[in-house]
């Protein structure tokens, strides 16, 4: 399979990266497989039999690899010059309109591409659409890294639990407000140094609202509902409430009784965003920046995942939901 | 529905199954039984049944029936399955009207503040409360902290 790398950023880098590392072990799935195409906001990289990969992660502009690099040029125009069978998304995330990742998105699914995702934005927008684009043209939409970073939620739903119906998901979505919520029990420090800390460490943006104020985790929730119990649900669905009220007062008063505060996403008959008590034995009761998803089914019962949520290890995800596509559409061809 | 009930039986052979007779003839499922033999008061042995009836007719009918067998019924009671509650509320917040809002059958079981009359007021409330009126608590006190702007921090 061809594949193209659109969003050159951390994860986009991450990922080719990963593809470099396990090269041995794509090729025993797909001998073929090979990276043809790179794009940014800028333009993109094109090369027939592949890009050499140890090159492009040594250079710091795509601009760089010369003969190959298309200065100006959109990622709609590698999509259909480029004839890929596989498309890796992973441009920012934009909540308002999904762009640019949901207009690429459509493209490729409309061309009978294969998608892979961890970018929110166009799922929370036009999930969906986007499900029916990819069943209307046999293909692949697979989307792990969305939620929950590097846990495989989708995957264990999708495989292992097929037979189960999911009556509600509920979890710790991010992993930000999970640092600050963790600083505050442990340190009792307030909220303004937790939250300054986890500032300082890069852990939250300069501007944190979309993670303190809900917004990461009410995003999440759409997926949730969507992807798992069918809905049509939209960010405005979700009621949501932040952690900036939560005073140190209220969580060692929860801390006296058992209890930590946590900012726990909900996909019920309702949707929600908000701080909770959560027992200090109960399995979603995890700190630092680990994220917690706990399933419960009528089969199954409860099945609690936990890991991280952001950053890196996100790449686990995306490189596992590429080996699905090739082994699967491997199989079929 | 499920009821707690104690009788006083004769210690005299068979006298437990004579009395049971009423609770399956009237629709009752028997959960627990303790026949407390070795306890005899003024030769009535007590036994102790958790009983599943229908309706309070059913039990009603069972205790009518007991009693024409001439068996005595010392208890019986009402089990009301209740569930604990932590609640947590921050915000300025008029904590008279808080301690005010009643459910029926709730009990406030902690009461603990910190900062009262601040804006950051915090208050850590533990109630019992019947299982069935779980939902109409926490409704209450939702529009409770809606009037008051106050945050109200649940247990999952």
């Amino acid at each position: 399979m061809k594949a193209i790398v659109v969003g050159f950023g951390f994860i986009g880098k991450d990922f080719v990266r990963a593809v470099l590392e396990k090269s041995d072990l794509i090729r025993k799935i797909d001998r073929q497989f090979k990276v043809v195409g790179v794009s940014n906001s800028k333009g993109y990289l094109h090369k027939e039999n592949g890009l050499d990969l140890d090159r492009l992660l040594g250079i710091k502009e795509l601009l760089a690899y010369r003969k190959s690099y298309y200065a100006g040029e959109s990622t709609v125009d590698l999509i259909e010059k480029s004839g890929a069978d596989i498309m890796v998304e992973a441009t920012p995330t934009r909540i308002e309109d999904g762009e640019p990742g949901l207009t690429f998105m459509k493209h490729a699914l409309g061309r009978g591409v294969h998608v892979v995702t961890p970018n929110k934005g166009p799922l929370v927008v036009a999930f969906k659409e986007l499900e029916e684009l990819a069943e209307k043209n046999c293909c692949e939409f697979l989307y792990e890294g969305t939620v929950a970073g590097a846990i495989p939620l989708f995957s264990l739903i999708r495989e292992c639990l097929q037979g189960d119906k999911v009556l509600k998901i509920s979890g710790i979505l991010n992993g930000t407000t999970n640092y600050i919520l963790s600083k505050m029990y442990f340190e009792e420090t307030s909220f303004e140094l937790a939250l300054k800390e986890a500032q300082e460490k890069g852990i939250a943006e300069r501007d944190p609202s979309y993670d303190v104020d809900g917004i990461d985790a009410a995003c999440k929730v759409v997926i949730l509902a969507n992807a798992v119990m069918r809905r049509d649900a939209k960010l405005k669905d979700v009621e949501k409430i932040g952690i900036r009220s939560i005073t140190q007062d209220a969580v060692s008063l929860a801390k006296k009784s058992n209890f930590a505060v946590k900012l726990i996403g909900t996909v019920d008959r309702t949707l929600e965003v908000a701080p909770k008590l959560v027992p200090l034995n109960h399995p979603l009761c995890v700190h630092g920046t680990l994220n917690a998803v706990h399933i419960e089914t009528d089969l199954a019962k409860e099945v609690t995942l936990v890991g991280c949520g952001a950053g890196k290890e996100t790449v686990s995800a995306v490189l596992n939901d590429l080996l699905t596509v090739l082994r699967k559409r491997g199989k079929a061809a | 529905m499920r009821f707690d009930l104690t009788l006083a039986l004769a210690d005299r052979p068979g006298q437990l199954l004579r009395a049971l007779e009423p609770i399956a003839k009237n629709g009752g499922n028997i959960v627990s039984i303790i026949h407390e033999r070795e306890k005899p008061a003024e030769g009535y042995v007590p036994v102790s049944l958790v009983v599943d009836f229908p309706s309070k007719w059913n039990l009603k009918k069972t205790i009518m029936d007991m009693k024409g067998l001439g068996v005595s019924i010392t208890k019986s009671e009402e089990i009301i399955e209740t569930t604990r509650l932590t609640l947590i509320l921050i915000g300025s917040m008029d904590l008279k009207r808080l301690v005010e809002t009643r459910v029926e059958g709730v009990k406030v079981v902690g009461f603990e503040v910190s900062a009262p009359g601040s804006k950051d007021a915090c208050v850590k409330i533990d109630l019992e409360a019947p299982t069935e009126n779980v939902d109409k608590v926490l409704d209450e006190l939702r529009a409770f902290s809606k009037d008051e702007n106050a945050l109200l921090i649940s247990s999952i």
